[in-house]
């Protein structure tokens, strides 16, 4: 049984639509990436889950038991299983660091004063800012205030995060360690985490799935790398290549050679000797994904056709993946 | 005029200011709370109950302060045995003049808290008295001292009206000092005197309302 279960889901605002018929499933222990541009509908989703939105059409279950749907709200109890940190931390500025964490405690109205104590600063522990306890939010970093966002998301004991471009507003180097903090969460206790984000990086680094949304359509889902290696889509080719790729590239022809994580040898440099093809690189990109190398190199292809025809003999041979791509994505 | 005087006058406008101030925050507060509540960003969005409560907040705060007063002579009679004469007769057409005016300053300080924080809350399932009680009074609370002190200030200057009642205080006694010597009021020293014990009062009540909407503002950097 899915962890989440999402069927149909609709919202519109006025006569725009945001989401139209949006379904995915989230297993336990995901932690599943929405990849999509700014507006095409990716917070209003995670908004459902959690109850800020009521959608006009379909059901969220959670569990295999109707969270939520048009004509029903999401019931309290629930909506504190369902944790959420946002890309602007909202912490409550008057509040201590310690006050912060504490307040989803007085909510729920979670055992006495001290049992709410031990609680928040054991969560405090867990993001490493026991110290900064007493501290106001005023005087912490944007990394230190989303760690402080994370624990008051612990102390409910979620099921489940949501994080809504949580590390949009961080540098690269404080994103990595909230991201490193997040996989943690999942990999130790288990949580499931719906990790919106615009940032290819961000999805890449720690989710196993990922689902693409494109001006309110879900377009693509699946497996991180499958999606990733083989998009389908316009949409989701340029939000895979778009940071790196130069429009005025588009008037080239390309060979993208994909890489499965089972190789070690260097085609690249293989290609150049035994070819002898002089390759130009416009893009690549390897990563680890899940322990394995994964990774994709576009070059530019060769002139000649008799070359042409020498380079994919040679990719066969070797099992490279390969595709000839006309434009990088970027229109 | 001898001290004693000036320090009677300047009881009787503490006097009314305060008390008035105080009725006018009791009932000022949740018709505040109510106002940003209903509105159209508020936590349970409602136009026609907004729209009511912005008639009546807004037909009040038209209400030139004397007319009022007039129109609030028979309640003030009935509650006190007379209408004029005495400095507590003001309170009640001053408590009428400024709650309204409190309403709008409370919710202009709601308005300022962060909508990100209330979403928060309630995405954690609180209740809109949680969010109410927890989060939009205490985030405002800097502000909403603030306003305090604006609030104070405004029914001090509406205590000028006394002086058509009899009523006392501060400003009406300098009114009359220009009745009873208007040749030569402004060569006397006791109209000095109490214009610059009327800019103190203002001053402190500023003053302490900045003094103590820092003191409890977190948002400062520590040093």
């Amino acid at each position: 049984m899915p962890e989440i279960e999402i069927r149909n889901l609709c919202k519109s605002f006025g006569d725009k639509t945001i989401l139209d018929h949006v379904s995915l499933e989230i297993e336990k222990g995901d932690v599943y990436g929405v990849l999509g541009l700014s507006g095409a509908g990716k917070s209003t989703l995670v908004r459902c889950i959690n109850g800020l939105e009521i959608p006009d059409g379909g059901e969220i279950y959670y569990r295999g038991e109707l969270l939520c749907s048009p004509s029903k709200r999401i019931e309290k109890q629930k909506r504190s299983k369902i944790a959420m940190i946002f890309q602007q931390f909202n912490l409550l500025e008057q509040r201590s660091v310690l006050g912060n964490v504490l307040l989803g405690l007085e909510i729920v109205k979670f055992g006495d004063r001290m049992r709410r104590r031990e609680k928040a600063m054991e969560c405090l522990r867990r993001v490493g800012l026991e110290d900064k306890a007493d501290a106001y939010p005023a005087n912490l970093s944007g990394g230190q205030k989303q760690r402080v966002a994370i624990a008051r998301a612990l102390a409910l004991d979620p099921e489940v995060i949501l994080s809504d471009e949580a590390t949009s507003a961080l540098d690269p180097e404080t994103t990595q360690s909230i991201l490193s903090l997040l996989k943690e969460l999942n990999k130790e206790l288990g949580i499931t985490i719906v990790m919106i984000s615009h940032q290819l990086g961000v999805i890449e680094s720690i989710c196993n799935k990922v689902a693409i949304l494109d001006n309110a359509k879900l377009v693509e889902q699946g497996e991180l790398s499958d999606v990733f290696l083989n998009p389908k889509t316009e949409i989701a080719r340029s939000l895979i290549y778009a940071d790196h790729v130069h429009t005025a590239l588009n008037e080239h022809h390309f060979i993208r050679l994909l890489f499965d994580g089972n190789s070690d040898e260097p085609i690249i440099a293989n290609i150049v000797q035994q070819c002898s093809l002089l390759v130009s690189i416009v893009y690549a990109s390897t990563k680890v994904i899940d322990g394995k190398v994964y990774g994709q190199t576009v070059i530019k292809r060769p002139k000649e056709e008799a070359d042409r025809e020498k380079l994919k003999k040679y990719l066969q041979l070797r099992h490279v993946k390969f595709e000839e791509v006309k434009s990088l994505g970027m229109e | 005029m001898g001290w004693n005087e000036f320090f009677l006058a300047l009881g009787e406008t503490v006097g009314m200011t305060v008390i008035a101030t105080i009725l006018a925050y009791l009932v000022g507060m949740p018709l505040g709370i109510l106002l940003y509540m209903t509105g159209k960003k508020g936590l349970k969005p409602n136009r026609a109950l907004n729209f009511v409560i912005g008639i009546l907040v807004n037909t009040l705060r038209s209400v030139p302060c004397l007319i009022l007063i007039i129109i609030l002579i028979p309640l003030t009679r009935g509650v006190f045995g007379r209408a004029t004469g005495a400095w507590y007769t003001m309170i009640i057409p001053l408590f009428f003049a400024s709650f309204a005016y409190v309403a709008r300053v409370i919710e202009t300080s709601l308005n300022e808290v962060d909508q990100g924080v209330v979403e928060t809350a309630r995405s954690m399932g609180a209740s809109t008295f949680q969010i109410v009680w927890k989060v939009l009074l205490r985030e405002a609370r800097p502000s909403l001292v603030l306003g305090l002190s604006l609030s104070t200030i405004s029914i001090l200057g509406y205590t000028a009206f006394a002086f058509d009642f009899g009523a006392g205080g501060l400003i009406a006694r300098a009114y009359s000092i220009y009745n009873n010597h208007p040749m030569n009021y402004l060569s006397r020293p006791d109209i000095w005197v109490i214009l610059i014990l009327i800019v103190i009062v203002v001053q402190v009540i500023q003053e302490l309302g900045l003094y103590w909407s820092k003191q409890i503002d977190k948002r400062r950097i520590a040093k």
